[in-house]
């Protein structure tokens, strides 16, 4: 797919491939975003896979296909998941791993005739005390990397009443582009992968 | 979990991002235009935040992502300091000097272990907020220092508008909150009016102590009951309407009125809030609003308490019209006593309703002993007649009680019925009817005469009917008693004499005797001597008359002239 996307999100439209941090302040607001996001998925026909924190968020989440009301059938179109099966699966981060698990989600998804991805992770497990979150703004900055390469849109939500300014300094370094308050920060110069990478093993 | 906390945690530190390069100059750029765009984003967040310590948390915990330096802490100019990075830290000793004497300006400050510290000025529109204080190991580049001087800025401009925010906030509580009072107050306001407008209608209307009960129970929508004094109830409105209605001891009553006497407000009496009525000392009644489920507010004792004005004033009244009904019946009935036209009689006693155009006689009742005092006396008479059910007007006359009464009965009865409530003796003086008010004050000398008769002359003490006198009423309605005067001292002048000289009864006895048809016992009985004294006496009259007493014509004649004298008596005291 080429050309712009609608987010689902204020109007605004990603380019395939967009990777974007989303700040919110508080649950009404992360699921304000999320029904946005993945409801214009779905109405769109994108398979949506999406990993939030808790099962009460997920539970919540399984309605949306129906609530939504775009065309049918969206059985499997959204794939919900929590962070022990996927950022902390074997209960530690691994940046390799959590890139697998995208990839594989995302041919998984062309395999079964989708022609666009949609992902969406809730960050909120980064501030678990499990081994390997340090590696949270390496794989941020990784998944650029795997995203360019797909028909899909990525967006990682971090909670600002729970994450730092320093977190927040990081991640918009390190993304191209930034939602923050409905407006889309684009940072052209944002710290490449590769570029991360070797600076981080200085 | 806050922000700061997950500073701590290690997380954010863990993902700072490591040094660049220095022989990169692009990249160098390229991370100093990265800086750039993530201070943009901090400053949004600042400027959509309205939380000042939010804001002051995302600068300190914003600052090991733009550089190596830290936030210290925040002076501000009242003297407040808000600590950085380190929580409990104090503002450092000598800092606050070193601010002052920086002004509104940024520079160096001095802090202990530290290689470097600056203060940059924490602006906004409306002045000086206080300064950032910044430090580093090493001093900073041109650039490092330009970012803090950035942060320093949107954090003045951020707490400012927090600050405003606030400050309009809390100005918009306080008028929605003088709003809320404000429509509390006219609220109240309107209800007190409508709980005035509602009792003044029903003061004005003369709907009295129902029409009180009614509307404070239209008003309150609880049962509501008006009680005298005594708890009796005077009226009822609502549901629920006890059957019979309970009445307390009067111990308990007492009790309860000495209570809403020293509180002067609605008290619970159990399912009750009671409340005294009291327009005067001595009228009293009692404000009920039957409240089981202990849910009346102000409003309901707001018009409980106007109901209790319009009910004072409504007993006031009340009492008024009694106390007025009373004075002008006692005005009447003396009036009637002492002589009045038939005219203005007739008119006074079809103003109070009393029917006076039927003949009417004057009853006169004298106490003995505990039953003297006149107060009780006019009650019980009062009483009694009530009961009798005649109808009369009362008052006391010359110690006695007069009766004006309409009603003819079994004086006997009454007299007895009168002696039995006072617990004393008495006796009744009946006059004879008067067809006309004015001949009223005839009726009264006749039941005194009769009174006084019966006090001296006749046997017993029964009640003493003038009609039914005889020959003393003969002998009492003649004009010119000289003769019989001459009569008298005929027959007994011996005694008379005897009697005055030596303070003796034989006059007395002599009649006593011959009203008892010479029965030695009855006579002696009724004069309470024995039957020796009074044969002796009896010899002392034959001596000193020289008159043979079983005589038939000799009886007679003493008799006529005993009965004469006693006659005499009373028409004497009556003058």
């Amino acid at each position: 797919m080429t050309g712009t996307v609608q987010s689902g999100i204020e109007e605004i439209g990603l380019q395939p491939g967009s990777h974007v941090c989303a700040f919110y302040r508080g649950a009404s607001d992360r699921d304000r975003l999320l029904t946005g996001y993945l409801g214009a998925g779905l109405s769109a026909g994108d398979k949506c896979i999406c990993v939030v924190d808790s099962a009460y968020t997920a539970k919540r989440l399984e309605s949306l296909p129906a609530d939504c009301g775009a065309p049918g059938p969206f059985d499997g179109q959204l794939d919900i998941h929590l962070p022990e099966s996927t950022y902390l699966a074997g209960g530690e981060f691994t940046t390799s791993d959590m890139l697998t698990f995208w990839t594989e989600s995302m041919v998984k998804a062309e395999i079964e005739g989708y022609t666009f991805c949609r992902l969406v992770g809730e960050m909120t497990w980064a501030l678990r005390d499990a081994p390997g979150v340090e590696h949270l703004v390496g794989y941020e900055s990784e998944l650029n990397r795997v995203t360019s390469s797909y028909p899909v849109v990525v967006l990682c939500l971090y909670d600002l009443d729970l994450f730092s300014g320093e977190v927040v300094v990081n991640i918009v370094k390190t993304h191209p582009q930034v939602l923050i308050q409905g407006i889309l920060v684009e940072n052209p110069y944002y710290v490449g992968p590769d570029e991360f990478l070797r600076s981080a093993h200085i | 979990m806050t922000a700061q906390h997950v500073t701590r945690s290690g997380v954010a530190a863990m993902a700072t991002l490591p040094t660049r390069p220095v022989e990169a100059p692009d990249a160098n750029l390229r991370e100093r235009l990265g800086e750039f765009r993530a201070l943009l984003v901090i400053s949004l967040l600042m400027t959509e935040s309205v939380d000042e310590d939010q804001i002051l948390e995302l600068a300190t915990s914003s600052a090991p992502g733009l550089g190596a330096w830290r936030v210290e802490g925040y002076a501000f100019s009242d003297g407040r300091w808000r600590p950085g990075v380190d929580p409990a830290a104090p503002m450092a000793a000598g800092l606050a000097a070193q601010l002052a004497s920086l002004g509104s300006g940024a520079g160096r400050v001095e802090l202990p272990g530290r290689g470097w510290a600056w203060a940059f000025p924490l602006r906004s529109v409306s002045g000086l907020l206080g300064h950032l204080v910044a430090s580093c190991e090493r001093e900073p580049s041109a650039e490092g220092r330009f970012l803090i001087q950035v942060i320093a800025q949107q954090t003045g401009v951020a707490v400012s508008n927090a600050r405003l925010h606030a400050r309009e906030r809390a100005t918009g509580a306080e008028l929605a909150a003088t709003n809320a009072a404000l429509a509390e107050t006219v609220t109240t306001l309107q209800r007190s009016m409508d709980i005035h407008e509602r009792l003044t209608r029903v003061a004005v209307s003369g709907e009295g102590q129902p029409g009180i009960a009614k509307a404070l129970h239209e008003l309150t929508s609880m049962p509501v009951a008006i009680e005298d004094r005594y708890g009796n109830l005077s009226a009822w409105a609502g549901p629920g309407r006890p059957d019979p209605y309970p009445k307390e001891s009067f111990a308990k009553r007492e009790h309860m009125l000495r209570r809403l006497m020293r509180d002067s407000k609605p008290i619970r009496d159990g399912e009750r809030l009671i409340l005294l009525v009291s327009p005067r000392p001595d009228v009293i009644g009692v404000l009920a609003l039957i409240d089981p489920g202990r849910r009346a507010d102000n409003a309901d004792l707001v018009a409980m308490e106007h109901g209790a004005t319009v009910l004072s004033m409504e007993l006031a009244r009340l009492r008024g019209i009694a106390d007025t009904e009373l004075r002008l019946r006692r005005d009447l009935i003396h009036d009637l006593l002492a002589g009045t036209d038939d005219e203005s009689a007739l008119a006074r006693a079809e103003a109070l309703d009393y029917d006076l155009r039927r003949p009417h006689r004057v009853v006169l009742v004298e106490g003995k002993g505990r039953a003297r005092a006149h107060d009780a006396l006019l009650s019980a008479a009062r009483r009694v007649i009530r009961q009798a059910r005649l109808t009369g007007l009362f008052e006391t006359w010359s110690g006695n009680v007069a009766i004006v009464t309409a009603g003819q009965t079994d004086w006997e009865k009454l007299r007895r019925a009168i002696m039995s409530d006072l617990g004393g003796q008495c006796h009744i003086g009946v006059g004879g009817p008067a067809a006309r008010p004015s001949e009223l004050p005839r009726s009264l000398r006749e039941a005194g005469l009769a009174l006084r008769l019966q006090k001296t002359l006749l046997p017993g003490s029964s009640a003493c009917e003038y009609p039914k006198l005889g020959i003393f009423r003969m002998l009492a309605a003649i004009p010119d008693l000289t003769d019989v005067d001459k009569f008298v001292r005929e027959w007994l002048g011996s005694l008379l004499d005897y009697d005055a000289r030596r303070k003796a009864e034989l006059v007395h006895t002599l009649t006593q005797y011959l009203e008892h048809g010479g029965n030695y016992d009855a006579t002696a009985a009724e004069l309470s001597v024995h039957k020796s004294t009074l044969k002796y006496r009896l010899q002392r009259i034959r001596e000193l008359t020289g008159l043979e007493l079983n005589d038939p014509d000799v009886h007679f004649n003493l008799q006529l002239a005993t009965r004469a004298w006693g006659t005499l008596q009373a028409l004497q005291d009556e003058r």
